[in-house]
């Protein structure tokens, strides 16, 4: 008998992957038996909106590397590049579009050719939100926080850093992208 | 990026992470969390798709004001490719 089941399609594939497994695994199999052990936690702060979007500054967060000609291929194209790693957090204008690349963030390179910027930091699709009145306006520069594996820098130096920049730019909700 | 996310809520600034990978972001615990089933490297969208990228933006903004909890995540309606998922399969993969 053919089941309902059986006949609908498999969507099963749909299920997200593990990057946690799956970054294991990979390097695992190139003789690294120290798997990076990513932060967990059972419980979350929570802070509700004080006011509408349409009145409120938002403040815009990245881990992508200001382009520096002299720091080696940062193109679409190339290969992990760890020198492009910036190593304490940076702000910038949000009025332009900055050129910004993820180079030196670990990813897989053949799934990817991402030759836009967009992909990874939705800063001119920001500012349409603001020009349409859905958001109230945007923070006058952005934040970069670096990716350095150290989960007590993250926390203890790098975020407060970008409270205290957001606590002086008024900022009242912030758009964090984790490439 | 969680981690900062976590500071900034925990401080009194409303945040919505924008990501790809699930496992790590849920594990770690974050306020909000907008999830796109992509290839790590795109969690704004696909290149060059700007309707998707605008999307994505609004799925962001609608979060910050809909998450009534914690931990809320919200994964959005886009497929990376719909004729081929097999990206996830060679994802990082080191044959045998």
């Amino acid at each position: 008998m053919t089941t309902e089941f059986e006949t609908t399609p498999d969507t099963s594939k749909r299920v997200y992957l593990s990057y946690i497994d799956r970054t294991r695994k990979h390097y695992l199999k190139q003789g690294f038996n120290n798997p990076y052990r990513w932060a967990h936690h059972s419980d979350s702060p929570f802070t509700a909106l004080s006011k509408p979007l349409s009145e409120s500054r938002l403040g815009l967060v990245t881990t992508a590397a200001e382009f520096d000609p002299t720091l080696g291929d940062q193109g679409p194209g190339a290969a992990y590049n760890n020198d492009a790693k910036f190593d304490r957090v940076y702000t910038r204008p949000s009025d332009t579009l900055p050129d910004l690349r993820i180079s030196h963030i670990g990813y897989d390179r053949q799934n990817a050719q991402i030759d836009d910027l967009g992909a990874y930091f939705p800063l001119a699709r920001l500012q349409e939100s603001v020009a349409a009145g859905r958001i109230g306006e945007l923070a006058s520069r952005f934040y970069a926080v670096p990716t350095l594996r150290s989960q007590r820098l993250t926390s203890e130096r790098d975020a407060p850093e970008i409270l205290e920049l957001m606590r002086e730019d008024e900022v009242d909700v912030a758009l964090l992208v984790a490439v | 990026m969680s981690l900062a996310a976590r500071h900034l809520e925990a401080n009194g600034i409303p945040t919505v992470l924008v990501g790809c990978a699930r496992d790590i972001v849920e594990q770690c615990g974050v306020p909000r969390f907008v999830f796109n089933d992509f290839p790590l490297g795109n969690p704004c969208g696909k290149p060059h798709d700007d309707e998707i990228q605008r999307g994505i933006v609004e799925h962001a903004l609608s979060l910050l004001e809909s998450a009534g909890a914690p931990r809320t995540t919200l994964q959005t309606p886009y497929i990376w490719n719909d004729d081929d998922e097999s990206w996830r399969a060679r994802y990082s993969h080191i044959s045998d």
